[in-house]
């Protein structure tokens, strides 16, 4: 399906309140029109010496254009702040089911903010594309039917009206969709080498070169303008056309005046301008709809991708027993790519504590994948309490696994609302319980507003240690029999690193521990130590 | 909003003020095409009414009406085009000087500030100033150009028409002060909505594995639902208010035409030849009203100005460039570093990280810098490299203070290998190329070797042009570290820092690594600073001396041949 049909589909669960939005907005120009109609008709009789009346409707449709506008106003920004939040919600589930556990787990953390900002795009098709369109639409009938009844010939003026309201509209598109490739690739290099010279600050004034990089970064900068600057060219080139459209057809209407309609010219010129004044932009909204197709093409793909290990249809019920047995696994990222491990075996019996070692990209984190049925095994099976994991749904059985990693999150929220996602239902002493547990009770008892106080953005800065100590105190709140934590300490100074070990050994007492490092600080009290290297685990002296 | 903000805008919309000259002339120029074509048409529709002259007349006008519309739809083009030209040029001197900026402070002067928030200053806030410059800036003067150009028509042509066109003009900005609400009212508080709305999105889209890995997805999706409504109920009450300032504008452009329509309503029938004035008074009430109407529709530019310039105003002034009070030629081979009684703090208020320090490291010497961090090893870098002053005392190479020298020549002696190398976008060559773009072939596959980083390279596909970074060949944490070694050895400079080169390496790794250090570190006068047991023994094979930075915390200094 078209990937703009599908958002649009999804703003059709507020067709209530579009549709009242919309007939507002139509009642406001038919108001509109009439004023303008009225007065045209009126002023026509009057100069042709027919002795006519104030019309009494004058007045009327000249109130009810301005009441009916605010009606519409407000109405429209009802249907769209609806709109917006289901686009949201909509978006959430659909990542939330699909491969979102994953893209996090992969630092994808730009690719989820640039869908972010995709999503703000398509609240601009709706504000100022969807609602203006269907406004033309329905204006179109009416406009007819208006000019219908004065003069038969004064029909030809539509001609332009539906050229501009419909035609323009959809060339516009067409060129903003060739555009915005262009332009998308150009912001993308300029990001990148803005990224580029700012990341590596330190390099580049050791290696002088300061001037290299604003160059490089001024010649994204050209390109991108460069690619905004044609589609400005072109977009103000339609315009244009569209104002010469309007104005060709008010000439048309005068023209039918001189073959004997003078009332109806006047008012056909009259209602033109008003109307003509409604789809004018509508080029340039045909310039965002096209802008926004690649957009609501990443939206609806990445909602709609689906779960990327798929629950079973009839899941077996959850084991009373908590011990983990990889058996033979064997998993690749895809066909083409190599295996990261070919016979994989490990046992975690319950209670055990265990760590398994290695460099960056032997495949530790694809283990704690595996456990959280984020990927699933090529070959081989693993099994909690005996019941293989595929036979398992993914939520019940990640209830059982608290799992920490390096890219844990903590919200812009309340410390609160960051800990009662560990459980909702945990009550105040059993929150300071865990912040105690994980060390920071401390810290948040000397913040002014406790345990109230807002996090990131504005609020309370914890330092890293802290940070990560919070997101402990989280986790354990979880309760969960198995502890996975994958890097805790990615980022933080030895000094800290070494604490926050310190007091995981005592906070996680009695629960099954797997520790994924890349090496050891010697404070971590466990069973086993596993080096994981060429796709094997060896036994490493602990 | 801090407290430079304000004069900040302030000075931005000078500068673009002064930018639009042309863009505003041209708006004003269409909209005398406008009133030359409401005349126009005016008359035409006189004459199709028979009150006016005879058909000769009618085709001189439609002629003309028809020059005016091409006319104005070229100048409108232009308008729009050059209007365009006011944003790009408006960005490419933010960002210029954004840039500037950032990289002339270094990485000492945004302390605490991460790379890709400043990043997002560079690209993304940038962008949001175009709306500012390219519409809000020519359509606020449009709003009052174009009202008093058709306002002054209508008077010449018909005073009592042209007061009521003023007079509905007044109306509007009266209307909204009596309101007590102000045109921006609306647009700001729905602007501060979405922008709370897309932040909550955007923390809660970031940590969405950290929600799915907690099994809370559904409720959060819940509660994202629920903040959403909230603030849809809470914005509405705002909006419904505020929309009345729009439906001021509405009221003054429907009470301005009845009202003139009815101004002739008494003299039509006694005077028919008022005919074409009469039309021309009604046609002209759109033309009035548009301009304002326009700089309602770009209000929210405004408003995105406000987001970002908090961003821009923190922004530090760039660095003064101190002209050297004493430029010395220091020997490009060969130096000696030295340490004089430094004393250095971050900040004012707290205690300061070297009290006193002082040692001498001679040419082709090694010196180990050892202590728990935050003892003051990067600061000991930082000071080398020139990106923070010592407080009390110096810092100089070959017995010349370190500000003394001219920048440029500073850099060229100084070598330095981190933690983690940064990897800019670019193939393998480009990236050990930044060091020395002018290398020659041979210097380069010398850095290529002395690194060690020959064997990858060949076993790569394209070799030395094999693109890294996103998307492309992810290098290993030590291959990263060897492309550093590389950037050294072509830079060739004699004073060699590093900075914990092999913290984040495996043993195995480390060792390899710790084996091409040596031989970068030959004939080099070196600072090492390290945690790691199997560097510093690596320190002490070649002889280096040590200074332990928590032994001599408050002690003046000794050095300690180890």
């Amino acid at each position: 399906m078209n990937p703009m049909i599908r958002i649009v589909s999804l703003w059709l669960r507020e067709a209530g309140w579009l549709l009242l939005a919309l007939l507002l907005a139509l009642s406001a120009l038919v108001a509109g029109v009439a004023l303008m109609g009225l007065s045209g008709h009126y002023l026509a009789l009057s100069l042709l010496g027919i002795a006519a009346a104030v019309p009494a409707l004058l007045p009327f449709t000249g109130t009810a254009r301005v009441v009916l506008r605010y009606l519409e106003r407000v109405m429209s920004h009802e249907a769209i702040f609806r709109a917006l939040a289901d686009l949201r919600v909509w978006l959430f589930r659909g990542l939330a089911a699909s491969a979102a556990g994953g893209l996090g787990f992969r630092r994808a953390g730009d690719a989820l903010a640039r869908l972010v900002n995709d999503v703000d795009v398509l609240d601009g098709v709706f504000l100022r594309v969807f609602v203006p369109l269907l406004g033309g639409v329905l204006l179109l009938p009416i406009l007819a039917w208006v000019l219908a009844r004065e003069s038969l010939p004064a029909l030809l003026v539509l001609l332009p009206f539906l050229a501009v309201a419909f035609i323009l509209p959809w060339r516009a598109a067409r060129a903003a969709r060739a555009n915005a490739a262009r332009a998308g690739l150009a912001m993308a290099s300029l990001r990148s080498a803005s990224l580029d010279a700012l990341h590596g600050l330190r390099e580049v004034k050791i290696f002088a070169a300061e001037g290299r990089m604003l160059a490089e970064v001024q010649a994204r900068e050209a390109d991108l303008l460069a690619a905004q600057r044609d589609l400005v060219w072109r977009g103000s080139a339609l315009n244009a056309w569209a104002f010469i459209l309007a104005q060709g057809g008010i000439l048309l209407a005068i023209g039918c005046g001189f073959f004997g309609a003078p009332v109806a010219a006047i008012v056909a010129v009259l209602v033109l301008v008003t109307s003509f004044e409604t789809v004018l932009g509508l080029p340039r909204a045909g310039l965002l709809y096209g802008q926004s197709a690649a957009a609501a093409q990443r939206v609806v793909r990445a909602a709609e991708a689906g779960p990327p290990v798929p629950d079973p249809a009839k899941p077996a019920a959850m084991p009373a027993r908590n011990n983990i047995v990889f058996e033979h696994v064997a998993f690749r990222y895809a066909e083409d790519r190599p295996f990261v491990f070919e016979n994989l075996s490990l046992q975690l019996p319950e209670g055990s504590r265990t760590a398994i070692l290695g460099p960056s990209g032997a495949g530790k984190s694809t283990i704690a994948a595996l456990l959280l049925k984020l990927i699933a095994p090529v070959r081989g099976q693993i099994r909690l309490g005996g019941v293989d994991i595929s036979t398992l749904p993914a939520e019940a059985l990640r209830h059982r696994i608290a799992y920490l990693g390096q890219t844990t999150h903590l919200f812009a929220d309340t410390i609160r609302n960051n800990l009662l996602l560990g459980d909702p239902a945990a009550d105040e002493a059993r929150l300071w319980a865990a912040l105690e547990a994980a060390q920071v009770a401390d810290v948040v008892r000397a913040l002014p507003e406790g345990l109230d106080s807002w996090l990131g953005e504005g609020g309370a800065t914890l330092s890293g240690g802290q940070g990560r100590r919070l997101a402990l105190a989280r986790t354990l709140l979880m309760d969960a029999p198995i502890l996975l934590l994958d890097e805790p300490c990615a980022g933080l100074d030895a000094a800290t690193e070494m604490e926050f070990f310190r007091v995981l050994n005592s906070a996680t007492e009695g629960r099954t521990v797997l520790l994924i490092l890349h090496r050891l600080t010697g404070v971590e009290q466990l069973d086993r130590i596993w080096r994981l290297t060429g796709g094997a685990l060896v036994a490493a002296a602990g | 909003m801090s407290r430079q903000t304000k004069p900040w805008i302030k000075a931005e919309q000078k500068l673009g003020f002064r930018a639009a000259r042309l863009p505003v002339a041209l708006g004003a120029v269409q909209v005398v095409f406008g009133i030359v074509q409401a005349g126009c048409a005016a008359r035409l529709l006189a004459a199709v009414l028979h009150l006016a002259r005879g058909g000769g007349t009618a085709l001189l006008y439609g002629v003309l009406f028809a020059a005016a519309a091409l006319a104005r739809a070229y100048t409108q083009m232009q308008a729009e085009r050059q209007n365009f030209e006011l944003g790009a040029a408006a960005r490419r001197r933010l960002r210029g000087n954004v840039l500037s900026v950032l990289l002339a402070l270094g990485p000492a002067g945004l302390r605490g500030r991460h790379s890709a928030d400043l990043a997002a200053t560079a690209v993304d806030r940038v962008e949001a100033m175009d709306g500012f410059h390219a519409r809000w800036i020519p359509a606020t003067q449009m709003a009052l150009i174009g009202p008093a150009l058709v306002g002054l028509v209508a008077l010449l042509v018909d005073w009592r028409s042209g007061l009521i066109l003023l007079v509905a003009g007044m109306f509007v900005p009266f209307a909204m002060a009596v309101a007590g609400i102000g045109a921006g009212v609306a647009a700001k508080r729905q602007f501060v909505a979405m922008t709370r709305l897309q932040v909550r999105f955007l923390d809660r889209i970031r940590g969405i594995s950290t929600i799915v890995l907690a099994g809370r997805a559904a409720d959060e999706a819940r509660a994202l639902g629920a903040a959403a409504k909230e603030l849809r109920e809470r914005t509405m009450r705002v909006l419904r208010v505020a929309f009345l300032s729009s439906t001021a504008l509405d009221l003054a452009a429907a009470a301005a035409l009845i009202f003139i329509v009815l101004r002739f309503v008494p003299v039509m029938h006694g005077a028919l030849g008022l005919a074409p004035v009469a039309l021309f008074m009604v046609l002209l009430v759109p033309e009035f009203f548009a301009p304002l109407r326009g700089f309602a529709v770009v209000y929210g530019d405004r408003m995105a100005v406000e987001a970002v310039a908090d961003e821009f105003s923190a922004l530090p002034p760039a660095p003064e460039d101190v002209p050297p009070a004493d430029i010395r030629a220091v020997a490009a081979h060969g130096v000696t570093l030295a340490f004089e009684n430094v004393g250095f703090a971050w900040d004012e208020t707290r205690a300061p990280v070297l009290r006193d320090l002082s040692f001498k490291v001679g040419r082709g010497e090694i010196l180990l810098l050892t202590g728990a961090s935050g003892a003051g090893k990067s600061t000991i870098m930082d000071l080398i490299l020139g990106f923070i002053a010592p407080q009390d005392g110096r810092v100089t190479i070959n017995g010349a203070a370190l500000e003394t020298l001219v920048p440029a020549a500073r850099t060229r002696m100084l070598g330095w290998i981190g933690q983690k190398p940064v990897i800019f976008a670019g193939s393998i060559e480009e990236n050990i190329r930044f060091a020395r773009p002018s290398a020659s072939e041979e210097e380069l596959w010398d850095a290529v070797r002395h690194a060690h980083l020959e064997e990858l390279v060949n076993t790569l596909p394209q070799g030395l042009k094999t693109p890294l970074g996103e998307g492309g060949f992810g290098l290993s944490g030590g291959q990263a570290q060897r492309v550093a070694i590389a950037r050294a050895f072509l830079k060739d400079a004699p004073l060699l820092l590093l900075d914990e080169p092999t913290a984040h390496l495996d043993p195995a790794v480390e060792r390899d690594v710790l084996e091409s250090l040596k031989h970068l570190a030959a004939g080099r006068t070196v600072v090492l600073a390290t945690h790691s047991t199997m560097a510093m023994d690596f320190a002490k094979s070649a002889g280096a001396r040590r200074v332990d930075l928590d032994a001599l915390r408050y002690a003046s200094w000794r050095s300690v041949p180890v």
